[in-house]
């Protein structure tokens, strides 16, 4: 950003209004900036030549990756873990959906009136959304015991994070005369939330679940690593014994389906909005 | 069906001759949801969960909340904060690494820029990249790299490489085209064309988005430590493995709090860097950051 607006060909005509300088405020982030980078690299250990050094180094893991071995993708055991993946992304969208969509109504101003009710709600979700799905698995799987309800519980939580803050940025902009309209017509608060305020953002929601349950279908392929059900506990297996080129085949074909399914749910996404 | 009918019938009736118009996308929306119930029902049928321990659940997480806050010791306190600190250090490192390589790559995946064979193919790398968790980057990394916060960098610069590089090109492809017409009229050669005919247009934009790819990167950064690749992960999942749950609680309540903090500076930064200019996409809107963009175009 300090590159931005030195080095010009210098001023000659005197009619030219003079250039402005650069705002406080840009050279201050571009400082900042720069600072933060020097001073989290000293703290990480940063360093170039060792990346290109360990790069270089022959080793197991980029030769796995090379020759994947394809064979797991028919055997027994993965593909169950692979469908109990597919399984747990679905459930935990289509639950934790269900409840963000209330939550989100009810932290706006006109779908509850009472502040401080409100104010509770927004922070809870705040915290919410500030936890990695990976940690909800964790947590759940010391809590409620290994297996893929802890699994679910996960993604649950993680899509009612995602969801509502989504919708509720969208609740934010929505027009407000049907819900003048509503009220006036003597319509309680349920009612006009289900005749003024959902159908007008029913098509960006849905779009917002779709979404949801592509972020839930990647984050399932990791739960396992936790032992949280899914092809995680496969990929965790192989990593354990070393296993590289199985791994590796593993996880392609997974990411494959995953692009796959990604697709489906643009091209319908966009016909939503 | 019995809804549209009547609807139809509450409205005046329309004068001879005059068909209502049909509600539209019925036959869509009908067969979508009828797919996405059956879905859900063959998920639910099929998982084999122990669903009995659904029900203890809540009493569950409300044991493992009371003994978190009973055993807290203080003296952790300094050990986790700097854990943490190492998480937003790999967040932003790898943040920075991933926009040294979006940058550049997105010039080339914007078809107002280059032809669009190019374009396309700049494209799927991105979706590749997009489609993979930063923890399975890091499982990848931990071998050639060590158990070191490194691995970590990495597999978070590379992971954010796709998303970047996508809301980048789409950003690109939104510029006004009057200032590239009159740098190309000036005579400017193609580099000179970036430089001052795209890269002023989409700085502050550009800008947003990486401040807020760091936020989402820390949340990944704080999980990175599960599989060895450092910062506060590691110290969480070693505190939940070896049953020291007030550690874990002190943990959880620093992730939580740090990551709230970061998300409220970074926030404030990025509605400076749009105010007063009228731009493409509400950065304040998370809504228009995933969806939107990632709607449009490709």
């Amino acid at each position: 950003m300090t590159t931005l607006h030195d080095g010009v060909a210098s001023a000659t005509a005197p009619t030219l209004p003079a250039k402005p300088g650069m705002s406080m405020f840009a050279i201050g982030t571009a400082i900042g900036a720069i600072v933060l980078t020097i001073i989290t690299a000293i703290s990480v250990g940063f360093s170039l030549s060792e990346i290109i050094s360990n790069f270089g180094r022959k080793n197991s893991v980029v030769e796995g990756l090379l020759n994947p071995d394809w064979s797991q993708i028919w055997s027994r055991r993965s593909r169950s873990a692979f469908i109990e993946t597919l399984q747990l992304a679905v459930l935990g969208t289509a639950t934790g959906a269900t409840v963000a969509l209330p939550l989100a109504l009810w932290s706006t101003t006109f779908g509850n009136p009472n502040r401080a009710l409100r104010t509770l709600l927004r922070s809870f979700n705040n915290v919410i959304r500030s936890i990695p799905d990976l940690l909800w698995a964790m947590l759940f799987v010391t809590a409620v015991g290994i297996g893929a309800l802890s699994g679910l519980l996960a993604l649950f939580f993680f899509s009612i994070a995602v969801t509502t803050k989504l919708t509720s940025d969208t609740l934010d902009g929505i027009d407000m005369g049907p819900i003048e309209a509503a009220n006036a017509s003597g319509a309680g608060l349920t009612q006009m939330l289900r005749t003024a305020v959902v159908p007008q953002i029913l098509p960006s929601y849905t779009s917002f679940v779709l979404y949801n349950f592509e972020l839930n279908l990647r984050a399932s392929a990791v739960l396992g690593l936790v032992g949280a059900g899914g092809i995680g506990a496969r990929i965790e297996f192989f990593r354990g014994r070393g296993d590289w080129e199985k791994l590796w085949g593993l996880v392609v074909m997974f990411f494959l389906v995953v692009f796959i399914v990604e697709r489906i749910s643009v091209t319908l996404r966009r016909r939503l909005v | 069906m019995t809804d549209s009918k009547l609807r139809i019938n509450l409205m005046p009736t329309p004068p001879d001759g005059v068909e209502l118009p049909k509600k539209p996308l019925a036959k869509f929306r009908w067969i979508s949801t009828a797919l996405a119930v059956a879905l859900v029902s063959w998920s639910a049928i099929g998982l084999d969960a122990k669903w009995s321990r659904l029900l203890e659940a809540p009493a569950d997480m409300w044991t493992l909340g009371r003994v978190m806050f009973d055993s807290m010791e203080a003296g952790k306190i300094p050990v986790l904060l700097s854990a943490m600190w190492e998480s937003i250090a790999i967040a932003w490192l790898g943040t920075i690494i991933a926009a040294i390589f979006a940058v550049p790559l997105s010039f080339l995946a914007a078809e107002n820029l280059v032809g669009k064979p190019v374009a396309w193919m700049t494209r799927q790398v991105f979706n590749l990249l997009r489609a993979i968790p930063e923890i399975i980057l890091a499982i990848a990394f931990i071998p050639i790299f060590g158990l070191h916060p490194m691995a970590g960098v990495l597999a978070i610069g590379v992971g954010s490489i796709g998303t970047l590089g996508k809301l980048f090109y789409e950003i690109i492809e939104g510029i006004n085209k009057g200032p590239v017409e009159a740098v190309d009229a000036a005579g400017a050669t193609r580099l000179q064309r970036l430089r001052w005919g795209v890269l002023p247009q989409v700085t502050p934009e550009i800008t947003s988005f990486l401040l807020y790819r760091f936020e989402v990167n820390i949340r990944a950064s704080a999980v990175l430590g599960l599989v060895g690749a450092g910062g506060i992960g590691s110290d969480l999942a070693e505190a939940l493995k070896f049953k020291d749950f007030g550690t874990a609680g002190l943990g959880l309540i620093i992730v939580v709090l740090g990551t709230i903090c970061v998300d409220t500076i970074s926030g404030a930064v990025r509605r400076r860097i749009v105010s007063g200019k009228k731009s493409m996409l509400d950065v304040d809107h998370e809504a228009s950051l995933h969806v939107d963009s990632m709607s449009m175009g490709n």
